[in-house]
């Protein structure tokens, strides 16, 4: 799994968009650069069976709230079992994004691996969880 | 601000034509100025989406004034993706509200029917942020997304989105000038094929050939533009919050009705942009004409039919009437002031005041307008 994924915020209004962009799309300001971590949750997806040249059908594809806050485009290997409100990792192969869905045990190993590295990080997973709880199992928090 | 008429309309039938898109656009043109009994315009404004990918032409302002006998008549193009035709009507309407012409011919056309599918996919496709086209994502692709949200929320919307389609049909089955001039039932449009899921192609409009013409005066005529505004919005789908909801029509609506000093309740019928089913519920909510998460039921109620309360897309919409980009926004003028004169045989509304919405892009950049009979 990679570490981070490039991004950049908005200094006037605290906007995070990935991939990173000169200026905040709501404001005439230039952007600071910043990552975001690798893993969100799925604010909807789509197969597209009649995909444009170069792609082959059928083509997956998803808008993932990253838990940085920035919305992100990706594609992914499959959506079976898939829904709104999904927790998936973001993976990269030759610079592009894929999904991968994360279920209980994975999303265990995660929290392990990341607990192993940075104490903030087991506080960021922590109360990434403990949101999710809060706000029940199944609620769709990233429906628009 | 001088008041601004509709003195003429004018448009081809919509689907596969075998003229070049010049000859439609005159033919178009020239219906809108007889209806007029103008001559010769003041000024032409010109919609294109697509000319130099799809024809190889360019200079295209000039192209067509020279084409249609009017080389020495100014004439500028207008683009804003899939709602040019309305951008260009609101290019021509500013002209004569300011005073600097007493009339302006505005045509619009498009012709695509003879590129390949995927080519012309990719084409429109062109209109979408450039991180979200590298991933491949499409017209259908980003309808598909916001689909599958709002079935998601209300599981009955996919029903809904499918009765829109099967409407639209109806609708388009009594105007000669539709793309498509045959009904669908519930059941065709559930059995067609998967597009971008869960959208099937019978909830998609087609590709089409067509054009379509206004002609404003500054000389009173049977129909005026009361209002006309425009909204935007982020060019990635992935900025915005909120995915079943247009701000850029919302805004649109609400400078076009404040510049009409009436509000929707007052609009007797609609022409809305359903590229894809779904955005005809959409955008029924965002400019007002249902209260937010009722157009579904309005839908299945059959308050949006011809025979309906409200009835919305007479013509048949993109879905059936057909969607040749530019000269989308402008065939929903055209139908509106036939409505309006009671030249809309086979499919006749009673009606004072109508409003049409047309989307460009992925919602990036919309208008709405609001005409009346005076």
């Amino acid at each position: 799994m990679i570490e981070s994924i490039q991004a950049s915020r908005c200094p006037r209004c605290e906007v995070v968009v990935a991939p990173p962009a000169l200026y905040c799309p709501w404001h005439p300001v230039a952007m600071t650069p910043t990552t975001v971590d690798p893993v969100g949750d799925v604010v909807t997806f789509t197969t597209l069976h009649s995909p444009p040249e170069g792609f082959r059908s059928p083509l997956h594809l998803a808008i993932v709230e990253l838990d940085g806050g920035a919305r992100f485009v990706c594609h992914g290997a499959e959506t079976r079992g898939l829904r709104i409100g999904s927790r998936v990792a973001i993976e990269a192969i030759d610079d592009i994004y894929y999904f991968s869905y994360l279920g209980t045990l994975d999303r265990a190993k995660l929290f392990w691996r990341r607990a192993g590295h940075a104490g903030d990080r087991v506080n960021a997973i922590a109360r990434s969880l403990a949101k999710r709880v809060w706000k029940g199992k199944g609620s769709h928090r990233a429906a628009s | 601000m001088d008041h601004v008429f509709v003195a003429g309309a004018g448009m081809t039938r919509i689907g596969r034509r075998s003229e070049s898109l010049p000859d439609l656009m005159a033919d178009a043109a020239h219906v809108a100025l007889a209806a007029a009994g103008i001559e010769t315009p003041e000024m032409i404004v010109v919609a294109s989406m697509n000319p130099e990918e799809f024809t190889g032409d360019g200079n295209f302002a000039s192209h067509v004034a020279s084409h249609l006998g009017f080389a020495r008549v100014p004439a500028i193009r207008v683009e804003t993706a899939t709602s040019s035709g309305a951008a260009a009507l609101h290019a021509g309407f500013a002209q004569v509200a300011a005073g600097l012409r007493r009339n302006v011919l505005v045509v619009g056309g498009e012709k695509m029917t003879h590129i390949s599918t995927p080519r012309v996919s990719e084409v429109i496709g062109r209109s979408i942020d450039p991180t979200e086209r590298a991933y491949g994502a499409t017209m259908p692709a980003l309808a598909g997304l916001i689909a599958r949200v709002m079935i998601a929320r209300q599981p009955g919307s996919l029903r809904e989105m499918s009765q829109v389609a099967v409407k639209n049909h109806a609708n388009g089955a009594r105007n000669p000038y539709a793309h498509f001039q045959e009904p669908v039932t519930l059941e065709e449009v559930n059995a067609s094929r998967m597009v971008a899921d869960p959208l099937r192609l019978l909830h998609c409009c087609p590709i089409s050939d067509g054009a379509a013409a206004v002609v404003l005066t500054a000389e009173r005529a049977r129909v005026r533009v009361a209002g006309i505004g425009q909204g935007a919005d982020t060019l990635a789908l992935r900025h915005r919050r909120v995915l079943t909801s247009f701000a850029a029509t919302r805004a649109a609506a609400h400078a076009a009705f404040a510049m009409a000093g009436f509000g929707p309740e007052r609009i007797d019928f609609a022409e809305l942009h359903d590229a894809f089913a779904p955005f005809e519920l959409i955008s029924l909510e965002d400019v007002g004409l249902v209260p937010p998460g009722k157009a579904g039921r309005a839908t299945l109620d059959g308050e949006t039919a011809l025979d309906g309360r409200l009835p919305i897309n007479p013509s048949g919409g993109l879905k059936a009437r057909g969607h040749p980009l530019a000269a989308t926004g402008l065939a929903q003028i055209v139908e509106c002031v036939w409505q309006l004169t009671g030249r809309a045989a086979g499919r006749q509304l009673q009606g004072r005041r109508a409003l049409a919405q047309s989307i460009g892009g992925l919602a990036t950049n919309n208008w709405v307008t609001v005409l009346e009979a005076v």
